[in-house]
């Protein structure tokens, strides 16, 4: 176990290095320039341009400014091309913003998916189960931004009350009960919209995970032994339909990053998604190549979690 | 089963707990009633946050916006776009001018060049008034002797790689002889107006590889580029304008700190500072020198003429003793950074760009990332302070989100869309302004390529075109036709000039009359060749793809053959634009208030990466462009470009389409407000400027309990 755990890092760190310089390779070949060396400001003289492309290194060859990357990301002085910010601060205060917002929404698609897909399964066939089905294929195929705009405009029209951004302007000076509940709202519709795609996909797994499992002998079994059917359901079989799931948690992480680019861009949520997004607009390659990095650690990170989370919940998994 | 219940109740639970915060969140109605605070506070939607609150680094219209309220420039433009005194009282402009004498030069009557007798023939003409010009501004003659100095060039050389980078080259110059003169204004013909007494040809020739010796042993490449610039290290006839500014008495930083010529100074020394990239060195690298004169007073000389310099000073002014040397030292010790990144420290890193202090109207209090930044008014303000409390800019990038944010009364401006406009202008709780701004549309055609040298057949391309169609139906007539280069709403457009009419019979004609025949598919065809060509626009602007099939149809219907395609914008640039490969192109500029037309129409700016893509080339032009940008005298300036717009129009290297009309609507209950002659307020309803600005009488602005009657 240990052996595979060490052996697993050391594979995913140098990993970790081709991916952050094959990364940095397309960053940088990709059409478009920072938009600070942008040509077509009528006023920037060719002078200008070249000093600014040299104070950028974007004139150097590729690998030595991946190495200027690595050494500024490594002192912790990497700075934004925007705004000449530290890249690791900036990153940091987003992240605080967009966490409420992602933590909501992975517990909505993991509180809710569960119920919907097993009693889907147990139903089979039934109202319930058909309803479900059309209505998270609906979910599936209606784009997520889309739904967004007519909850905003149904929640709007309807109630009257702000739900664009993190919270309502102007309540500074209001009770801090009020604020507190004023940000639990402001997350509300955002969270729903972002789980939505996620219960209806989540929900279906379950549903033909669960299928599978009631279909199985020892299900037959534990019914022919005169068991109440709840309890062969959420006894026996619930537990073992659910393994699967375990190694999901893993691959969770990299959602933080770039999880919910729409919807922080729609409600205007100050978010780590916005800030990538913004990046790559402006080609801010210090922003983009950071997290880019953060998402590839995450995500190497997340993937032997899950590898291992599955050894643990599933004694017949060994890992060598 | 306690599995089955949980299942149920955990996201039922979950749910609840988040909906019942909705009763927690104060409605629209209840909160302006409960916060009276919300009628001096003015709050804005911007799609884009702010990067840099530094007047000189910002280069994007969010940290303009910002930076404009906090910091004040010596001068700004008032309501009809003239200069006006914020910082600076009053400002005089005046000239120091030099002429080299060229020992091997001789006058028209063959006697030889020396410094005496150029100071005798000079002084002769000035006193006894042979030019009516000469006698008239200036005001003396002196003669310098000659002198040696050092000087540091900056070359642009192509590298390994055949990018440009800098190269700085030691040359020592032997100034010779030099006629003074000094002038009561700035007098660009002066030394054309001497050359009845020098000669012709007294400007070229010049003796320069005696007078230049560079330090060191350079390169062929290095050499020639050094030649190049031999011209301006040592002009034949130097002109150097001088700007005076006094300043105002009295004002104060919102740190309470006095405002004086020694910021002006730092100002400009920081701008022209290579560690800060300043995006503002083109219009401040022609200053020679910032003299300080006394605290309350500016002398600042050019280098050589360039009149957008004057406006160049619009510019906010920088506190010099939070951000000199100093300042920036114990901030990088503050932050405890590496010695290396301390090296490196300049002003573009400093907290200072995150909360600015200047000398504006409004203070900075809190910039939320993404979210928004907050200012209050500066009660020390010159001038008193505004209206408005508080200014808020939210971020908001979506306009269909700032829309549902302004409807519901959390933004109290919105900038609608062409299509949204009727819709606001019949909503009586909207108040609506709609005007030109400095931008244009139009088709440009490659005039390089043989199919459009001549400019009767763009032309005749032109006129095949229904431009009114196009503005009532793809801007739902939120447009108005322009004829020229120059932005409608300032003088240096003529609106004398009649646009091109829509004539595709006319259009048939011309290209006839050019040798180009209708053949059996209905195509025009010369010498067995069928007129076609590629019309390319950048992707994510519907408006310019849907005019690019507009023009295509039209195109069509007098038998030209058109390919249109949309490219993504660095990829239109880069591959197309830049190189210019590309047959036409629909494009819009957005001008600024100078009538300086130099890097887009000048013939020198059509290389690859310049601006002048479309490859215009007219002598004529050029000679007006570079008048143009060296007249300080704003009537003749507007008389010549007048006749560049004349002459722009009749060479057609652009089909000019519209300039977009934009309107803003406003809350109703948002007045001015003004003391009336008993003391008592007066509420007037908001108006636009001449140039179409309603925000020249922000501080005035408030918003009232009430909606007000007018």
């Amino acid at each position: 176990m240990w052996n595979f755990i060490i052996r697993n890092i050391a594979q995913r760190l140098i990993l970790l290095v081709i991916v952050s310089f094959v990364a940095h390779s397309f960053i940088h070949l990709a059409p478009g320039e920072p938009s600070e060396v942008d040509p077509m400001n009528p006023r920037m003289k060719p002078e200008d341009i070249a000093k600014i492309r040299a104070a950028f290194h974007l004139d150097d060859p590729l690998y030595m400014q991946y190495a200027y990357w690595i050494r500024d990301l490594a002192s912790g002085e990497l700075k934004s091309f925007k705004d000449s910010q530290p890249v690791l601060p900036k990153i940091w205060d987003r992240f605080l913003n967009s966490l409420p917002l992602f933590i909501l929404a992975t517990l909505l698609v993991w509180t809710w998916a569960f119920p919907a897909g097993i009693y889907g399964a147990v139903f089979r066939g039934g109202v319930y189960d058909r309803g479900t089905v059309f209505l998270s294929y609906a979910l599936i195929s209606v784009p997520g931004f889309f739904l967004s705009y007519l909850a905003i405009l149904w929640v709007v029209g309807w109630f009257g009350v702000p739900v664009i951004s993190i919270k309502t302007f102007g309540m500074e000076h209001a009770e801090s009960a009020y604020k507190i509940m004023d940000r639990v709202w402001h997350l509300v519709i955002p969270s729903v919209m972002a789980a939505i795609g996620g219960i209806a996909v989540l929900s279906r797994y379950v549903r033909s995970q669960m299928l599978e499992v009631l279909s199985q002998d020892y299900v037959r079994t534990a019914r022919a032994k005169g068991l109440e059917e709840d309890t062969v359901i959420y006894g026996h079989a619930l537990g073992n339909a659910l393994l699967p799931f375990v190694t999901m948690f893993g691959l969770l992480l990299p959602g933080l990053i770039g999880g919910s680019v729409i919807f922080e861009q729609i409600f205007a949520w100050p978010g780590l998604g916005r800030l990538a997004y913004e990046a790559i607009l402006s080609r801010d390659f210090p922003i983009i190549m950071t997290l880019n990095f953060i998402a590839a650690v995450l995500t190497l990170a997340g993937t032997l979690l899950s590898d291992i989370l599955y050894a643990v919940v599933d004694p017949r998994i060994r890992l060598h | 089963m306690i599995v089955k219940r949980l299942l149920l109740f955990i996201p039922l639970v979950l749910i609840l707990l988040l909906l019942q915060s909705y009763f927690w969140v104060p409605t629209y109605e209840n909160q302006a009633a409960g916060n009276p605070d919300r009628l001096v506070t003015y709050i804005e939607g911007s799609s884009g946050d702010a990067k840099i609150l530094n007047p000189i680094l910002n280069a994007d219209s969010s940290s303009s916006s910002i930076v404009s309220q906090v910091f004040e420039g010596l001068l700004d433009l008032d309501e009809n776009l003239d200069l006006r005194g914020r910082l600076a009282t009053d400002w005089q402009i005046s000239e120091r001018a030099y002429l080299v004498v060229n020992p091997h030069h001789r006058f028209p009557d063959g006697a030889e060049v020396t410094g005496a007798r150029l100071f005798q023939k000079i002084q002769e003409a000035w006193k006894t008034g042979t030019d009516e010009g000469l006698s008239k501004a200036v005001q003396s003659v002196e003669l310098l002797s000659a002198t040696q100095r050092q000087d540091s060039i900056s070359l642009l050389l192509p590298n390994a790689e055949g990018r440009p980078q800098l190269k700085d080259v030691r040359v020592a110059v032997h100034v010779p002889e030099r006629v003074a003169f000094t002038l009561s204004q700035v007098d660009q013909d002066l030394f054309d107006r001497l050359k009845p007494i020098v000669g012709e040809h007294y400007f070229e020739h010049f003796p320069y590889d005696e007078a230049i010796h560079p330090q060191e042993e350079l390169a062929k490449e290095t050499e020639q580029a050094l030649r190049d610039k031999y011209q301006e290290i040592l002009p034949v006839g130097e002109h150097n304008p001088i700007i005076v500014f006094h300043l105002r008495k009295g004002v104060k930083f919102q740190d309470g700190h006095e405002f004086d010529a020694g910021d002006v100074k730092f100002t400009y020394e920081a701008i022209m500072n290579p560690k800060n990239l300043s995006p503002r060195t083109p219009d401040f690298e022609p200053i020679k020198t910032v003299e300080i004169v006394d605290p309350h007073t500016v002398k600042i000389i050019y280098k050589r003429l360039y009149s957008p310099a004057v406006n160049a000073w619009t510019m906010g002014i920088l506190p010099e003793h939070l951000l000199n040397d100093e300042s920036l030292t114990r901030e990088t010790e503050q932050r405890g950074l590496s010695a290396e990144a301390q090296k490196a420290f300049g002003m573009r890193d400093s907290q200072f760009n995150r909360q600015p202090i200047g000398s504006g109207r409004f203070q900075f209090v809190e910039w939320q990332g993404d979210e928004f930044i907050h200012l209050k008014r500066f009660d020390g303000y010159w001038e008193g302070p505004a209206q408005y409390h508080d200014f808020y800019m939210r971020i908001i990038p979506e306009l269909f989100t700032q829309e549902v944010e302004f409807r519901t009364g959390a933004i109290d401006f919105y900038g609608a869309q062409p299509h949204q406009v009727d819709r606001y202008k019949n909503d009586p709780t909207y108040q609506w302004f709609s005007s030109l701004g400095f931008a244009y549309t139009y088709i440009g055609y490659n005039n390089r390529k043989p199919l459009f040298a001549d400019s009767e057949i763009r032309k005749a391309l032109g006129m095949a075109i229904n431009v009114g169609e196009i503005i009532q139906y793809l801007m739902y007539g939120e447009g108005e036709r322009t004829t020229g280069p120059y932005p409608k709403n300032t003088e240096w457009y003529d609106s004398t000039i009649q646009p091109l009419p829509y004539d595709p019979q006319g259009a048939k004609a011309i290209f006839q009359q050019a040798g180009w025949h209708m053949n059996a598919e209905g195509w025009l065809e010369k010498d067995g060749k069928i007129f076609e060509f590629n019309l390319i626009t950048n992707n994510g602007n519907p408006i310019r793809k849907n005019l690019m099939t507009i023009a295509q149809n039209a195109w069509k219907k007098i038998g030209v053959k058109v390919n249109t395609q949309v490219f993504e914008w660095a990829v239109f640039l880069g591959d197309f634009v830049n190189t210019g490969d590309f047959d036409a192109v629909v494009l819009g500029w957005s001008m600024g208030i100078d009538p300086d037309l130099f890097q887009i129409w000048h013939s020198s700016q059509a290389g690859p990466q310049q601006l002048n893509f479309v490859g215009y080339k007219s002598q004529r032009a050029d000679e007006l462009i570079v008048r143009i940008r060296q007249e300080y005298n704003r009537d003749r300036q507007r008389q010549l470009t007048h006749e560049l717009h004349r002459l722009i129009h009749e060479d057609q290297p652009y089909t000019f389409l519209y300039a977009p009309l934009s309107t803003r609507v406003l809350d109703k209950k948002i007045v001015l407000v003004e003391e009336g002659p008993d003391g008592k307020e007066q509420y007037k309803k908001i108006y636009p400027t001449k140039s179409g600005d309603i925000t020249f009488y922000f501080h005035k602005w408030r918003k009232l309990e009430f909606t007000p009657d007018f």
